[in-house]
């Protein structure tokens, strides 16, 4: 062997040293690089879970203030005495609640003076994304809750609708809110339980109660236990909403 | 020469295409966790519209999801054990793919909740599931890509590998 030979040789050696060693550290930082991703990621999963937890507890039992007056476990306000129940789900921001209102509360009028049916409202917050973070969902539900607990629900449920703020607007403030419920004669109590927010948390605890049903929608209307719907998931018209009070009426 | 400088050429640009499929995944997961955190009651909601589980499973997942998503998305933002937080993506978008065809096979009507708080879709509203699909298979396409290629620029795996 010459001396250049292995001279070359010692090289190699070292190139291949220098390669296992950069290979071996690949292999550490891609071990523990993957434990930290995965230690990231359990503890974002846990820190979600923890917040949940933490947000239970706002709507635990002991914390809201159940309206008096409310029926179906404390989560909707009644109207009539008639046979047939029909819920209707609503929230105060939602427009197509609105035009169920126009388009069948008449019907609805007339079938609690018949004494056919009991509506019970159960007034949802699913839509507080929809006021430019001013929850309106939420603080018209809970004003709904106090006018029904001075016993203006109805009155006040149409007047909301009547002055229906549009989606994507900051909806109505809360001195807008407790003025139009001076004009169906709400008083002082009623301005108190508004500007202290008093059935807020309530309006959370009817949407869970809500989405724990199934429903994912307002308005959502159903009839002695049953979803009424037109074709496709569309609102029910009139004339389908009256078919399935006669059927369970029977 | 040509014939020999085209292949050398493209494994030049692989890094910089990881760096914008590892970028452009980032913001897809920040973007989509960070709508949904700030109302985890919707996000329960959207969950239990695909009617997969009971309420109080949905509640969980909706409240875990966003989290994840936003971890995921800042991991792959800096670039850290690209391969895996790929594949973690890539898991996480065929799950929600399988949802959305499961919705749609079961003809529910329901916004899938992608990126919004989802869930309620009532009258007139039409689900649009074939867009859904198609954008998150698209979503799908760049986390392969990083499975496959997981090098890229301005990462940490860079930096710490001693890439560069």
């Amino acid at each position: 062997m010459s001396k250049g030979n292995r001279g070359r040789d010692r090289a190699a050696a070292k190139r291949i040293v220098e390669q296992q060693k950069a290979a071996e550290r690949r292999r550490r930082v891609t071990i523990w690089t993957s434990v930290g991703v995965v230690a990231v990621l359990l503890i974002a999963g846990l820190i979600g879970w923890g917040v949940l937890a933490n947000q239970e507890k706002s709507t635990d039992a002991s914390k809201v203030n159940t309206p008096s007056v409310a029926v179906d476990d404390g989560t909707a306000f009644a109207v009539g005495t008639g046979p047939v129940t029909v819920d209707i789900y609503e929230d105060f921001m939602c427009p197509i609640c609105h035009s169920f209102e126009d388009q069948t509360g008449p019907t609805i009028t007339q079938m609690v003076a018949d004494k056919k049916i009991t509506v019970r409202y159960h007034p949802v917050s699913i839509l507080d994304r929809a006021s430019n973070g001013t929850q309106y969902s939420t603080r018209s539900a809970g004003a709904a809750a106090a006018a029904a607990v001075d016993g203006k629900f109805l009155e006040y449920h149409k007047v909301l609708f009547d002055n229906q703020p549009e989606e994507n607007s900051d909806g109505l403030s809360n001195e807008k809110l407790i003025e139009l419920g001076q004009s169906v004669g709400l008083g002082d109590t009623f301005a108190t339980a508004v500007n202290d927010k008093t059935y807020d948390s309530w309006a959370t605890k009817v949407t869970e109660t809500f989405a724990s049903r199934g429903y994912n929608g307002t308005p959502t209307i159903v009839v002695n236990g049953k979803q009424v719907e037109g074709p496709n998931n569309t609102l029910p018209t009139t004339e389908v909403f009256t078919q399935a009070v006669t059927a369970a009426a029977g | 020469m040509d014939l020999r400088q085209q292949p050398s050429r493209l494994a030049a640009a692989w890094p910089w295409i990881s760096t914008l499929a590892r970028l452009g995944l980032a913001a897809v997961f920040l973007i989509a966790g960070g709508l949904k955190v700030t109302d985890l009651a919707a996000s329960a909601r959207a969950v239990n519209a695909y009617d997969l589980m009971s309420y109080d499973t949905a509640k969980v997942i909706g409240a875990v999801q966003p989290f994840l998503e936003i971890a995921l998305g800042l991991l792959l933002l800096i670039g850290i054990a690209t391969r895996l937080s790929a594949a973690i993506a890539a898991v996480l978008l065929v799950i929600f793919i399988a949802g959305i065809v499961s919705a749609w096979a079961r003809g529910l009507q329901i916004d899938c909740g992608c990126f919004s708080k989802g869930g309620e879709l009532t009258g007139g509203r039409t689900a649009q599931y074939g867009l859904d699909i198609l954008r998150d298979v698209g979503f799908l396409a760049l986390a392969g890509i990083l499975v496959w290629k997981p090098r890229s620029k301005f990462s940490v795996d860079g930096l710490l590998m001693g890439d560069r």
